[in-house]
């Protein structure tokens, strides 16, 4: 699964949740592409769910760009725990997407696949998405 | 590439608020430049300049009537909304007829390539240098029945006369690869499951299994419908 290698600060404040994406809005490499229509962290097995699931539709055909990295970590604490005694430790790795960023992108296979293959894939993740191709949204 | 009309209303009030007051009366704000002459703000129709760009694409040439007066333009940045879409600002760049521009146009792929191969897209758009008024809508290139290790680069790209194209002759730009095999991609998947702690209902594994025997039987190697959904 996707995760930093290290990182400079194990335990960091939560990102901020507010605003709309600044930039990767548009299609850079595939021909269609899964778009966030709302804001979420997005956990690394998220992520890695919606590829599998993607990539299993499609099967040996097509190839999936993956443009979010979940390089965030956020903490929990253990249940039944007091409050105090310190920060939790931590517990899910994931990327803070804003509104409008293209999360997933696939080329190489015909529209009526790809749109399934993402449907599959837009089922594994935590917010609302919109398909896009090329074509409609990138004149 | 198509050309078109559009009434541009010269614009005296600037800043965000007279810019989102344009926006909800339907019409874009625009500013246009080019030829060292000083920049003119304008405000376009929204319908209009959206349709002659989508009919035009990103290179569609514009015929302005601004104060009676009529001027050639491309389209140098468009702004939209990244969720709607609707436009929010357009920087168009003033030419004249007969004038060379550089611009990017993109390519377009034709046919089929082999059944084992898979095609990739190293640059979707190309430079080229035309003239404004004769700019090729795309460049195309067939990969009918291309094998793997097959390889365009911008040299192997035709170009309509009176074009040139400006990006590195040695350039990638389609890239024919060979596809993972079916028994390659389960191995990838299924360790990535395992990894992520992803379990498959055994109906489910059942009748993708079965879907992949009948492939398998299959002479022409078609893939059957009705995969099975993978779930957490």
């Amino acid at each position: 699964m996707l995760m930093p290698r290290r990182v400079k600060h194990r335990k960091q404040h939560h990102p901020k949740r507010t605003g709309a994406a600044k930039g990767g809005t548009s299609l850079a490499f595939g021909d269609f592409g899964i778009q966030a229509v709302e804001g979420h962290y997005v956990t690394n097995r998220q992520i890695e769910s919606a590829r599998i699931a993607m990539t299993r539709h499609i099967k040996r055909g097509g190839k999936v760009w993956i443009n979010i990295y979940p390089d965030r970590p956020l903490t929990k604490k253990p249940a039944e725990t007091r409050m105090g005694s310190g920060k939790g430790s931590p517990e899910w790795w994931i990327a803070n997407v804003k509104p409008g960023r293209v999360m997933f992108e696939l080329s190489g296979v015909p529209e009526d696949i790809a749109r399934e293959a993402m449907r599959r894939a837009m089922h594994k993740l935590p917010m609302k998405c919109k398909f896009v191709t090329r074509e409609a949204g990138d004149f | 590439m198509s050309e078109s009309n559009i009434q541009a209303e010269p614009r005296t009030e600037f800043g965000k608020g007279a810019a989102r007051r344009i926006r909800r009366a339907d019409k874009v704000p625009a500013v246009l430049y080019g030829h060292g002459s000083d920049p003119i703000h304008v405000t376009l129709p929204g319908h209009d300049t959206m349709l002659a760009l989508k009919h035009g694409g990103v290179n569609a040439l514009l015929t302005l009537t601004v104060d009676g007066t009529e001027q050639l333009a491309l389209p140098k940045q468009v702004q939209r909304d990244p969720i709607k879409g609707f436009l929010e600002h357009l920087d168009l760049l003033i030419v004249k007829k007969g004038e060379k521009v550089t611009v990017e146009i993109p390519v377009h792929l034709n046919g089929e390539a082999a059944p084992d191969a898979l095609v990739v897209t190293e640059h979707s758009t190309i430079t080229v240098e035309a003239e404004a008024t004769h700019i090729p809508e795309y460049v195309e290139v067939s990969i009918e029945g291309a094998e793997v290790g097959t390889q365009v680069f911008v040299r192997d790209l035709e170009v309509p006369t009176g074009s040139t194209i400006l990006a590195d002759e040695d350039t990638l730009v389609i890239n024919v690869t060979h596809a993972p095999t079916a028994e390659e991609l389960e191995a990838e998947l299924e360790e990535a499951e395992a990894e992520a702690g992803i379990e498959r209902d055994e109906a489910e594994v059942e009748e993708g299994e079965a879907a992949e025997g009948a492939e398998g039987e299959a002479a022409e190697g078609e893939s059957a419908e009705g995969e099975g959904d993978s779930e957490e």
